[in-house]
């Protein structure tokens, strides 16, 4: 065949165009997360500095403050912490036990439709966007917690409260926590079941004394990654936090505040600190995510070494 | 006779563990050379050489010459795309791209610039005529090439091979996937084909190698053990590994 | 207790763990039909959210002519060519509405009285509300007909087919209410996030799989994109308006913007479209890249005519998801493209998306829930079927290479 010498060149050229393209491409992709936390911090950081334009404001008294008042120009963070930390464990506390047990329907109970079924609905739950739950949240968990209240004699605030923001969230992070432990729970090598079942222990007793303990790890990961979502959780666990100004919370009848709701409130009309200070908080909640992202690794590779 | 490629201690590693050891050979132009070897003796390794298939595995690393027309193709010299255009490969399995027939074929010279339809279509014709499909696929050749039997795709393989003129082509276990009418087929391609080409072909099945050969090497745990003409090493060969395995005591 | 029984008690737990979520989805499908499912239909998607208000005269050029209609089926003064229903607002107010206009009723050749834009042609429109109306009567005497005075539609309709002889002037509005900003606004981001992410995406995915080797620079490249995953959108945002914002300057943006909003949705889904990309391109088998290769075609060649067509379902699925994303993303957008519901938004302006609308109104002081249920709907709707879709691609997807 006749071969054209300087399309070959042509070729070779663009060949070589095309790998430094890719690859300044991947390069820039995961430039982002730099950026991201170079910038966030950078901003987030500036109100602490002596030459702060709208005054510097004092580092330890926003960590520690159990005060948060936009309008008086107070800014602690301190009770939002604890409030949003709270929220989110005590929702993975609800959202855990609930998952697996699914999981644990769907890939090893359940007949092989409704396993089918429900792995569709545990998957329909996982695309309903945040904003949704949120009007959901608003509309029919704050009903159930005005409802509960009334049961225990106390009143709300329109059923904004501790209690609905748990329940969005547990409710929210409840797909994600299923599907990975049902991969989890799938990956589990089937001749441990067999061996199990040999030695004469029941199917239900094989699936909660050796899959689900085999599975573990998956499971944790699966949890780090709800909590994970669960802090950072905004515009839902906004419409149902109440913004309290001052905390924290532990009764889950009252309103509370997390980093995130704390992030959008009143944002439309603010500029200068109170809206610098928004920096701030989402510097303290990424260091929240990184900081207890690291911790539950650790823990996790210690129960993986425990099996 | 003229030698299509001259190897010359040729050693391969992947990563630390060596697969081709001290590889020395000669392969002829216009004829059928056959490598035979039970699975893992380095055979299909050697011929990935031939083209330099092996770059793309990572880890991999050739010492050694091999020389093809006065160049060594791995030295800095050596265009790899330009080495693959005159040295051409057909693998296992059939492998057709999910395109049709004639993008198939023409999917070669394209990348080599040419877009003359004309001359296109000629050489699409061609290749089938050479690789005995054209009966069966005329007037169909928009057809995916997903549709053809097992036998017909490797045919066509055979055919974008050819579409590209090469001066060898590499034939990597190329019936092992096929049942024994395509086998056949293909084994009537080979002997045709060799006129035209020089021919280099790994097979597992030693009646292959026998019926369609003109030279055999055998290979054992990445060495070559012997290298001689096909009925040479069929009737009298001289190392007792060899007699052993086309005696089928081992393989 | 027996083995048996325990056995089945722990399965009917697992059964009860699993109508949770059943339960769960159905009753956010039954809150939001329930609220929403009404206020959905045409003009909710083709009106502004906003009313706009006119003031109008009948133009000087228009010639008395009967109408085209002699009897429309509802409140129709066939004299004047206008029809007028009852109605219940998205604000939960009742109004008397406009339910056709004759192409020959003076109500259909006005002229704006508003200073500035005199003269200028405008036509009253189905769904108007009429605020007040100047009229003569038979003696001659100009009325004023506010809108207390209507009452009804039905009287309304016989005030003008019995009492008017002409009509001096009359202030309307739209009613408002509606998505269409908000649906161009998706659509922008929509646009102009995925302009940007796929061609960066999709070549940091093939660079991934197809070039990358393992090495330290390679696998920090890797982990760096693996990290954008668990950022949460809100954070994103706040990127977006630091880093961003300065870029959309350079084109002339001046405040937060559509642009913007785009610009920081494209970082946010390059992490979805890079794996959907490379779990399409692991998916296609190595002989293919090997035969291109040994037919004398280069690297990039083969990417292009071979292993890119292959990867095209893969690549679909992280479209799809990605336009999920855009549709569902809230908190991100609060920061960039601000919380303003823009009816005639352009790129450079603000404007919300709808998921974004729906914060903008429940945020307020009075939640709208009728309208964030409806809207809610619609996302909903179009979540669930790129659901869909993505699935039945994956199966054909998986079965195509088998």
């Amino acid at each position: 065949m006749v071969i054209d010498k300087n399309k070959v060149k042509r070729n070779k050229s663009w060949d070589k165009f095309f790998r430094y393209f890719f690859m300044a491409m991947a390069l820039l992709s995961s430039s982002f997360i730099v950026i991201i936390i170079l910038f966030v911090c950078s901003k987030g950081i500036s109100p602490f500095l002596p030459n702060y334009e709208y005054g510097q404001v004092d580092f330890i008294s926003f960590l520690t403050g159990t005060v948060y008042r936009q309008d008086q120009g107070i800014y602690g963070v301190g009770f939002i912490v604890i409030n949003t930390i709270l929220s989110a464990f005590l929702a993975l506390l609800i959202a855990f036990p609930i998952s697996v047990l699914t999981a644990l329907f769907i890939a090893k109970i359940a007949p092989k439709k409704l396993g089918a079924i429900m792995q569709n609905v545990v998957e329909l739950l996982a695309s309903v966007p945040s904003i949704v739950y949120g009007v959901f949240a608003a509309g029919v968990i704050t009903e159930i917690v005005k409802y509960l209240a009334s049961l225990f004699g106390y009143s709300t605030f329109g059923g904004s409260s501790l209690l609905a923001v748990i329940m969005l969230l547990a409710i929210m992070i409840f797909p994600t926590l299923t599907s990975l432990s049902i991969t989890a729970i799938r990956s589990v090598d089937p001749s441990l079941e067999h061996a199990s079942l040999a030695l004469g222990a029941t199917e239900t007793q094989t699936n909660f004394k050796v899959v689900l303990t085999t599975a573990k790890s998956g499971i944790f990961a699966g949890a780090i990654l709800g909590l994970g979502r669960a802090y950072g959780e905004a515009t839902a666990v906004a419409m149902v936090a109440g913004n309290k100004l001052f905390g924290p919370t532990f009764n889950p009848f009252d309103i509370t505040r997390t980093l995130t709701s704390t992030m959008l409130a009143g944002l439309k009309e603010t500029t200068g600190l109170d809206y610098d200070i928004r920096f701030s908080v989402g510097l303290v909640l990424i260091v929240i995510i990184f900081v207890s992202n690291f911790i539950l690794n650790f823990v996790k590779k210690r129960i993986g070494n425990t099996v | 006779m003229e030698k299509a490629f001259e190897v010359k201690d040729v050693n391969l590693f992947y990563g630390e563990k060596q697969a081709l050891k001290n590889i020395n050979l000669d392969i002829y132009k216009n004829k059928v050379t056959a490598f035979i070897g039970p699975s893992g003796c380095g055979k299909s390794t050697f011929i990935r050489c031939l083209n330099r298939m092996n770059d793309l595995i990572e880890g991999c690393k050739v010492e050694g010459t091999i020389i093809k027309d006065g160049i060594d193709i791995y030295s800095s010299k050596q265009d790899i795309v330009d080495l693959r255009t005159r040295v051409g490969m057909v693998f296992q399995k059939p492998n057709p791209f999910p395109m049709s027939i004639y993008d198939n074929i023409a999917y070669g010279p394209r990348c080599q610039g040419l877009k003359d339809k004309k001359q296109l279509d000629e050489i699409v014709v061609r290749s089938l005529k050479q690789a005995a499909l054209y009966e069966e696929v005329q007037g169909n050749l928009d057809a995916s090439a997903l549709g053809l039997s097992g036998g017909q795709q490797q045919r066509l393989c055979i055919a974008r091979c050819i579409a590209m003129s090469p001066e060898v082509i590499l034939m990597d276990e190329p019936t092992s996937a096929l049942d024994p009418i395509s086998t056949s087929k293909i084994e009537d391609l080979v002997l045709e084909l060799k006129k035209n080409y020089t021919i280099v072909i790994v097979t597992h099945n030693m009646q292959q190698a026998a019926r369609i050969s003109d030279i055999t090497a055998f290979f054992l745990l990445g060495e070559i053990v012997e290298c001689d003409k096909t009925d040479i090493i069929f009737s009298s060969p001289n190392d007792i590994r060899t007699e052993n395995y086309i005696t089928g005591r081992f393989g | 207790m027996s083995r048996k029984v325990k056995d089945n008690l722990l399965k009917a737990v697992t059964y009860a763990a699993s109508a949770i979520s059943v339960i769960v989805l159905a009753s956010i499908l039954i809150y939001l039909v329930d609220h929403g499912l009404s206020s959905i239909n045409m003009d909710l998607i083709t009106s502004n959210y906003n009313a706009e208000t006119f003031n109008a005269k009948v133009a000087d050029d228009y010639v008395y002519s009967p109408m085209e209609v002699e009897d429309y089926d509802g409140y129709y003064s066939a004299k004047w060519g206008v029809a007028f229903e009852d109605v219940e607002t998205v604000h939960k107010t009742n109004e008397i509405s406009v339910a056709y206009v004759d192409s020959n009723s003076p109500f259909a050749h006005l002229e704006s009285l508003i200073a500035g834009q005199e003269g200028t042609r405008q036509s009253l429109e189905n769904n108007y509300v009429i605020n007040n109306l100047y009229y003569n009567d038979a003696e001659g005497n100009q009325v004023y007909l506010s809108q207390g005075k209507m009452e009804s539609a039905e009287n309304l309709a016989n005030i003008l087919e019995n009492e008017v002889t002409e009509i001096v002037s009359l202030n309307y509005q739209s009613l408002g209410g509606g998505i269409k900003g908000s649906i161009i606004t998706t659509l922008y981001l929509i646009l102009i996030s995925l302009t940007l992410s796929l061609p960066i995406g999709i070549s940091s995915a093939i660079y991934l799989h197809e070039y990358a080797n393992k090495n330290k620079i390679n696998s920090l490249i890797r982990q760096g994109i693996d990290t954008l995953t668990g950022i949460p959108s809100i954070i994103y945002g706040l990127m977006g308006v630091t880093v961003l914002f300065p870029i959309t300057q350079l084109v002339g943006a001046t405040s937060t913007s559509i642009l913007l909003g785009g610009l920081t949705l494209a970082i946010i889904l390059l992490p979805t479209i890079i794996r959907s990309t490379e779990e399409a391109l692991i998916i296609v088998p190595q002989s293919l890249r090997d035969a291109s290769l040994s037919l004398g075609a280069t690297k990039s060649q083969t990417i292009f005519k071979v292993v890119l067509p292959c990867a095209m379902n893969g690549i679909l699925t992280g479209v799809l998801l990605s336009i999920g994303r855009v549709i569902g993303e809230s908190a991100a957008l609060v920061y960039t493209t601000s919380t303003v519901i823009n009816d005639y938004p352009t790129i450079l302006s603000q404007g919300t998306s709808l998921a974004l609308m729906i914060w903008s109104i429940m945020s307020g002081e009075q939640p709208n829930f009728e309208l964030a249920s409806a809207i809610s709907l619609i996302i909903l709707v179009i979540v669930f079927a790129i659901n869909t879709i993505v699935k039945i691609i994956g199966k054909h997807f998986a079965k195509s290479f088998s």
